[in-house]
């Protein structure tokens, strides 16, 4: 892996193999969660479907297949207190392309022509494409109701930090939505590639120098002047507090919280990664070990680790009359792993399991460049390698260590209000 | 032993082909530079299989949800069970069950060896008692609840619900809670001895490996057996749907629908040719450069979310059209029209050739992933293919082809909408 800053806070991270059949590249551009989320998340599904170039949809799209079926995809995430756009590429080696094409560095333009070069009217972009993205992104919020466990998950993150940025929907609201204008989407943009921090990450058999020249160029006439994007850790004891909501639902849907002692995101790690796997992370989980496998009470109830953030959320899908039960039992085995009580064999577990998982990741370009792509806010980039040294090096004591600072914040359950139909 | 190396010189790549001496096939695609390695012991036996054949020939019915619930205890042992063994070397280990096959995999990145004894050891011998039973039902019961509240799942069943008299397609993989009740730990045996002989089964293997110490695990872990495969009931399925619409209603925000057009067909599988020439049929009326796609974004119709699948398996297949749309209904009727205006009118040939350039280019991207090859070996071995035999159809296929089959199928007579609305 290689990297090379392109401009101010614009990073370029190539790792050459050959080990691969295609050209996978991802661009992510970071601002803080604010209440402009929406002008920004509109961004990536729009320039997804056309650029000046290839300005309707339909052309764009077949001008994909003839470069061999390349995909773009678009997506908008949040880490820490960042809001984060990201844009995927997936094209196929130039090995396999028939006739001598060179197919991944003209897909990687067209990735770069989607960002810098869309479409625009003046200082603004065209207002039917506007009103259709408007309408589509309505529904993707919208939509999020529809699978269930999510929409318990993020609404669990709506009550615990509703006085932090980080509670913020990485899409904004309905009413964000509507009240985008083209000119507004169009300042958001400019915003973007001005202050945003960029990474772009490309797994490819292609070498870097003319992909970096190419991206080069794109920012050679934008006046870069970066924003800091922080994220508040917020420790200390919380008072616990118990939010819920009912819909017609077959089963509940049951939602925890808990706040760590991190004070950054490097703070106990990668301690409090084994910590929290010993808890509620693979089959020999104490969740799953006892929640699922000795009470019965659910199909999956586990644990994860969000340390962008510091905060532990814990997930079960229940009988409503099971509720009480079930969170007792997530508490008490919180505090069994606090105390210690893991066996030497459920310990060197975890440890394996971890080790082996990230080390796998090195066999698919889309991990290897979310690997990468995920630590867009971090001034030195960490391998698999060097993270599994860490891990390989935390004892028990840590674990214990780690465990005792996570303490219940905020609970969520979705429960059913009895009228789903038979 | 029969070892047959298979080659594809465009992408260059190979892998091979093993007949065991224990019966078991045995497929392994080695990766140079991987540093992982994934294997999956898999059967020929899936939710559609409601019957096992007795000795005298005759079927006998079993519960609904009964291949899944047998993939979900086959973990368990007398001792150590199956996830406790693998916790000890690292690996993560998993398994599925679908229409017509139930596969138990792992994947990692140390002691391949090691934990290819353990799948082979834990698949081969159950462990079922009616304590360990009952306990899997209340775990069943809730993934079976859950599922319920999910709509994609839902619009799906109910479509198939809709469209099929008799095929068991139309019955959920997990069952149902009365279903799962009368599954008794007999009858996992029962359904173990029938459908889990090596005869019937197949192990896939791609990455980190060599061919040698695949086949020394399988030397050392499988038993020879005298099975056989298992027939499987052909089951008299009429033309027609039971009705063209079924609604139900759901917490989502915007309707989602499945818009579905049965088959007929005198043999009960389609061949890969029937499959690829589909695929590249449906791709050209709907895909995302296709003009009805382009039509029912403008009109505010469909969302990213719109899709088609060639769903097919042994005895059923069908085309399914599915989405998110605040009218469903027109929808459907914008499908119909473009499936006349293309019966009138023909396929254009550009597209067609446009087409099956982004279908070649999107077969190579598939063979990147070592869980990705694994599962296509083992999908192609059952269709009686080898997984580069897609490729070689992709070269031959004409537009004649694709009018051929055009002919055959996409009836609006034999068509159901299957809607999920706001409650």
């Amino acid at each position: 892996m290689t990297t090379q800053n392109i401009a101010e806070a614009v990073r370029f991270c190539s790792v050459k193999t050959d080990k691969f059949k295609t050209c996978r590249v991802n661009v992510s551009m970071a601002m803080p969660l604010d209440k402009n989320v929406s002008s920004r998340a509109i961004l990536p599904f729009m320039f997804q479907r056309r650029c000046a170039k290839y300005p309707d949809f339909t052309s764009f799209s077949r001008v994909l297949d003839e470069l061999y079926g390349a995909s773009v995809s678009a997506g908008v995430l949040k880490r820490g207190e960042a809001q984060i756009l990201s844009f995927g590429l997936t094209a196929i080696d130039d090995r396999f392309a028939l006739d001598g094409d060179k197919v991944a560095l003209e897909c990687m333009e067209l990735l770069l022509n989607m960002i810098f070069e869309p479409i625009t009217d003046g200082e603004s972009f065209p207002a039917d494409i506007i009103e259709q993205e408007k309408r589509l992104l309505t529904e993707v919020i919208m939509n999020e109701q529809n699978d269930k466990r999510r929409y318990a998950m993020l609404k669990c993150e709506e009550a615990m930090f509703a006085d932090e940025a980080y509670g913020i929907n990485r899409f904004g609201t309905v009413e964000d939505v509507n009240a985008l204008t083209p000119e507004s989407v169009y300042a958001a943009w400019r915003d973007v590639l001005e202050r945003s921090t960029v990474q772009i990450t490309m797994v490819s058999s292609m070498s870097p120098e003319p992909v970096a020249q190419l991206i080069e160029s794109k920012f050679s006439n934008i006046d870069r002047h970066p924003v800091e994007i922080e994220t508040q850790f917020i420790t200390g004891l919380p008072k616990p507090e118990y939010v819920t909501e009912s819909m017609p639902l077959k089963q509940g849907k049951l939602v925890m919280g808990f706040r760590t002692g991190m004070r950054n995101e490097d703070d106990m790690m990668p301690a409090m990664r084994v910590a929290v796997d010993i808890f509620g992370g693979g089959t020999y989980s104490k969740l799953f070990s006892v929640v699922r496998e000795k009470m019965s009470l659910c199909y999956y109830c586990s644990a994860g680790l969000f340390n962008s953030k510091g905060v532990v959320m814990v997930q079960s899908g229940i009988e409503d009359a099971n509720e009480e039960k079930a969170k007792n039992e997530i508490v008490n085995q919180l505090s069994l792993t606090a105390n210690g009580e893991f066996t030497d064999t459920d310990f060197a577990s975890s440890i394996k399991s971890l080790t082996d998982t990230i080390l796998s990741s090195s066999d698919t370009p889309e991990e290897i460049c979310s690997w990468y792509a995920s630590q867009i806010l971090r001034d030195k980039m960490k391998s698999p390698e060097e993270f599994v040294d860490e891990i390989r090096k935390v004892d028990r004591d840590d674990v214990v260590r780690a465990a005792k600072t996570i303490m219940l914040d905020t609970v969520f359950m979705l429960k059913s209000n009895g009228e789903a139909e038979e | 032993m029969n070892i047959k190396e298979i080659k594809n010189e465009l992408i260059n790549e190979r892998y091979f082909d093993i007949d065991h001496p224990s019966g078991l096939k045995i497929l392994v695609m080695p990766k140079e530079n991987y540093s992982s390695s994934y294997a999956i012991f898999a059967t020929k036996y899936g939710s559609i299989d409601t019957m096992i054949q007795m000795k005298d020939g005759s079927f006998k019915e079993i519960p609904e949800g009964t291949a899944h619930f047998l993939e979900h205890k086959l973990f368990e042992s007398e001792d150590l069970d199956a996830f406790e063994r693998f916790a000890k070397t690292g690996a993560s280990a998993n398994a599925y069950t679908s229409f017509d096959r139930t596969g138990y995999l792992f994947s990692c990145s140390a002691n391949f060896k090691k934990n290819l004894e353990i799948l082979l050891d834990f698949v081969q011998n159950p462990y079922f008692t009616q304590a360990t039973v009952e306990k899997e039902q209340g775990i069943i019961g809730q993934e079976i609840d859950m599922y319920k509240d999910a709509p994609d799942w839902e619009v799906m069943f109910n479509c198939l619900r809709t469209m099929y008299h008799n095929l068991p397609v139309r019955v959920d993989i997990a069952g149902t809670q009365e279903s799962i009740a009368k599954i008794s730990a007999e009858t996992l045996y029962g359904c173990y001895d029938n459908f889990y002989n090596l005869h019937n089964m197949v192990l896939a293997v791609a990455g980190n490996v060599s061919v040698d110490e695949v086949i020394e695990a399988a030397d050392k872990m499988l038993k020879p057996v005298d099975g056989k495969m298992a027939q499987r009931k052909v089951i008299e399925e009429p033309k027609e749907v039971i009705d063209s619409y079924v609604e139900e209603k759901l917490s989502v925000a915007t309707p989602q629908f499945m818009f579905g057009f049965k088959e007929s067909w005198d043999t009960p599988e389609r061949t890969a040719k029937e499959e690829v020439t589909m695929e590249i049929l449906l791709d050209m009326l709907s895909g995302p450069s296709s003009e009805l796609y382009r039509r029912l974004f403008d009109e505010k119709l469909i969302n990213n979310s719109f899709g088609f699948e060639y769903f097919t398996g042994f005895g059923y297949s069908c085309v399914l059209f599915a989405g998110e749309s605040t009218d469903p209904r027109r929808v459907a009727d914008e499908i119909v029209e473009e499936i006349r205006s293309f019966r009138k009118n023909g396929f254009d040939a550009a597209a067609f050739e446009r087409t099956k350039k982004k279908l070649y280019g999107r077969m190579i991207m598939g063979m990147n992933d070592v869980d990705g090859i694994a599962n296509n070996m083992v999908v192609s071995y059952f269709a009686g293919e080898d997984i580069f035999t897609d490729f070689e159809i992709y070269k031959t296929v004409t537009l004649d082809d694709i009018a051929e089959l055009f002919e055959k199928t996409l009836d609006e007579r034999y068509s159901v909408l299957s809607v999920i609305k706001p409650n």
